[in-house]
């Protein structure tokens, strides 16, 4: 039994390559029967998403190897082996289960820490066992990685600080306001950057939402996408009193929003904390505007430097990630041993009871005339003797097994009560 | 008796003591510092607390406001009591870290008041006494919590304003939280006060305890200024809305005028409570 992985991702691939291997929610369950078909024995995952495609292969003493993945990946996808295969990763056993955990717990991502592989990650398994891909070895495998990764997200803080601009300035805001329902958004102007911020609190809960900007036309279509108003560029005075959160990000030259405007606006708001986002370069708001009370200004680099703080904060963790994935690569590989035992077993018990039974049928046509109790009696005492006979080895096999013997004690067996027949079969 | 009768009131400092170190800590150290050993030994303090209390009020068979230290002891039972039952609806995170450092150093101070020599002048056994008393305690309770939010508020509103990102301040509420609590407190406090100077007022004009200028005693003119700041407060933030800095700054100024008139007035010799030596009553008698 062995588990292998194959893939490439956002390290080890530039996007055209992954683009031209990546596969899409309908040509994944064809990919996985298609594969099936023609290696019987072996059990698939296939995760694909914008960052990595990679394919999960468990199979019975290693009767897919890497270079049959590879080829699949050819064939399925049409494109010659040397045009993608230097790009491609490849890792077996205990360090493909590692290199899951890792994946799996976003070690592995491209932002350190986000949570969406997670459930990326869920859907290519339950796509998987949908179509019936999986078996024991991968449900046990899979079930297990999203756990780890539940794990590492709750005792680290590798997910727990916020890593973009948006997000951390969201993360401010409610420092302050607690929740946006009620809150008035101004945004002055237009840009990505202040959209991208828009809707982060719009999904928070932000409905009331005001837009300015030189040309109107642009003001009204984002008012629109956020069920907003919009509003001309001259009244932008009149309405910074009633605004909470303030997003600028206009291209003009000057400052926008002025200290005395602000020191008006604070004085009819009584107090009530206005927050200003100035995420214009060169900046729109007066960065003396930070020194009036209940006033909170924040520039693109205030922003910025947090951003890039909480992704060190992250990297730091990661030591603590990779002991706990370790130490979960570990018992994973223990219980793996244990399960490569147990067929083995059974089919030492099948052999023993079909020798059993064999014996009783040559005893019966000896003893024509026994009756029925006495004859059960028999049955009965053969069956016990070979399961008591087998009850040890099986226990102390199950046991080695744990310790990573498991391989050369099923071998043992084999051996020693000559069943490869049987094997063979299954 | 007096060192006997400081033991269990020491010990549940030491437990306030632990618990100090114990939230403050968890916000450097969550890990080593855990929380339920900060909660469980403010818990276990204020049971002590509570058991002292009840053990002075039998051996006196008042309640125990007999003298300085112990109307203090009262005092700091009457803000955990309702910090208590204030988590319990609120949950407000880390106000127990701002709230017990302030009730450990109170007590530290409440036990340099000697106990015994300095008693109150009046008859205990009095209903007026009780209604006086009682809603004031506990309206200070609620000013001394209303206090520690403020200080929280000035304290989150600093890292905002500096843009310090540490781990206080990812565990602070948010402005908004903090600001709304403390306008609970001070709307819950503000009645009881307003009580409690009332009947005070009956009692000292049915009883003329205090004396024909009743009015010029130092505890009841701070008493009224104290009054008057929270009832500024509740109107600014009832009339006028007000948010912000400026409230927090003046809670904190009210709670110092709380404690100037609980204490400070013992110390300009006020007529009104405590003022006297037991000896001096002696000898008067």
């Amino acid at each position: 039994m062995s588990i292998l992985v194959v893939g490439l991702n956002h390290k080890s691939a530039p996007v055209e390559v992954r683009e031209k291997l990546a596969f899409n929610a309908s040509n994944i369950s064809t990919a996985l029967s298609l594969f099936l078909h023609r290696y019987q024995s072996a059990e698939t995952v296939i995760l694909s998403t914008c960052n990595r495609v990679e394919m999960y292969v468990s199979s019975l003493d290693g009767a897919v190897k890497t270079e049959d993945i590879l080829s699949f990946f050819a064939d399925f996808h049409k494109i010659a082996l040397n045009e993608f295969s230097p790009y491609m990763y490849h890792y077996a056993d205990d360090r493909a289960v590692n290199h899951l955990f890792f994946v799996t717990a976003s070690l592995d991502s491209m932002v350190l820490g986000e949570s969406q592989i997670l459930s990326q990650v869920k859907e290519a398994y339950t796509m998987a066992s949908m179509d019936e891909a999986t078996g024991k070895v991968m449900n046990q495998l899979f079930q297990q990685a999203l756990n780890v990764a539940k794990i590492i997200h709750t005792r680290t803080n590798i997910g727990k600080r916020k890593v973009s601009i948006s997000s951390v300035a969201v993360e401010f805001a409610e420092k302050i306001f607690q929740e946006f329902t009620g809150k008035t958004v101004l945004v002055v102007g237009a840009g990505e950057m202040c959209e991208l911020l828009l809707k982060h609190l719009y999904e928070e809960g932000a409905r009331t939402i005001v837009v300015a900007n030189r040309t109107f036309e642009r003001a009204q279509e984002i008012a629109n996408a956020f069920q907003g108003q919009a509003i001309k560029y001259e009244l932008l005075g009149e309405y910074l009193a009633k605004a909470d959160i303030i997003i600028s990000s206009t291209s003009a030259p000057h400052y926008v929003i002025h200290t005395d405007q602000v020191k008006d606006a604070i004085r009819h708001r009584r107090g009530n904390p206005m927050f200003l986002i100035d995420i214009a370069v060169p900046r729109d708001i007066e960065p003396e505007i930070a020194n009036i009370d209940n006033v909170y200004l924040y520039n693109i680099d205030d922003l910025q430097s947090v951003v890039s703080q909480n992704i060190d904060e992250r990297t730091r963790e990661v030591e603590k990630c990779r002991s706990i994935v370790e130490e979960e690569v570990e018992h994973f590989m223990a219980r793996l041993e244990e399960m490569k035992i147990e067929p083995a077993i059974t089919l030492l018990r099948n052999h023993f009871h079909a020798i059993g039974k064999e014996e009783l049928a040559r005893l019966k046509t000896k003893l024509k005339n026994i009756d029925t109790g006495d004859w059960e009696q028999v049955i009965y005492t053969v069956e016990r003797t070979i399961n008591k006979l087998l009850h040890h080895p099986a226990k102390v096999a199950k046991q080695e097994a744990k310790n990573g013997g498991g391989y050369r004690y099923v071998e043992i067996i084999r051996k020693l009560f000559g069943i490869f027949h049987h094997t063979d079969h299954s | 008796m007096i060192i006997f009768s400081h033991i269990p009131f020491i010990i549940a400092i030491l437990l306030y003591f632990t618990s100090s170190v114990w939230s403050i800590g968890h916000i450097i150290k969550p890990v080593f510092f855990n929380k339920t050993v900060g909660k469980w030994s403010m818990m276990m303090g204020f049971l002590i607390h509570s058991g002292f209390l009840i053990f002075l009020g039998l051996e006196s068979g008042n309640i125990p406001i007999t003298n300085v230290y112990e109307s203090f002891v009262l005092l700091i039972w009457c803000i955990l009591f309702v910090y208590i039952n204030l988590d319990y609806l609120y949950r407000l995170p880390l106000l127990d870290t701002f709230l017990v450092p302030i009730v450990t150093a109170l007590s530290i101070w409440a036990l340099t008041f000697d106990g015994g020599n300095l008693l109150i002048t009046v008859s205990l056994q009095n209903f007026w006494l009780i209604a006086h008393i009682i809603p004031i305690f506990i309206g200070y309770a609620a000013f001394t919590i209303s206090f520690s939010l403020s200080i929280m508020y000035l304290t989150q509103q600093r890292q905002l304003k500096l843009k310090l990102f540490g781990p206080l301040f990812t565990k602070l509420p948010s402005l908004a939280e903090i600001d709304r609590l403390m306008w609970k407190t001070i709307s819950f406090g503000f009645p009881l006060l307003t009580l409690g100077l009332v009947f005070g007022t009956f009692w000292v004009k049915t009883q003329n305890i205090l004396g024909e200028q009743w009015y010029l005693d130092y505890k009841v003119v701070l008493g009224l200024a104290t009054w008057l700041i929270y009832a500024a407060l509740l109107h600014m933030r009832l009339v006028s809305s007000f948010h912000g800095t400026k409230i927090a700054c003046l809670t904190i100024a009210g709670f110092c005028l709380v404690l100037f008139t609980f204490i400070g007035t013992f110390f300009m010799g006020s007529k009104h409570a405590f003022q006297k030596m037991s000896t001096q009553i002696h000898e008067e008698f």
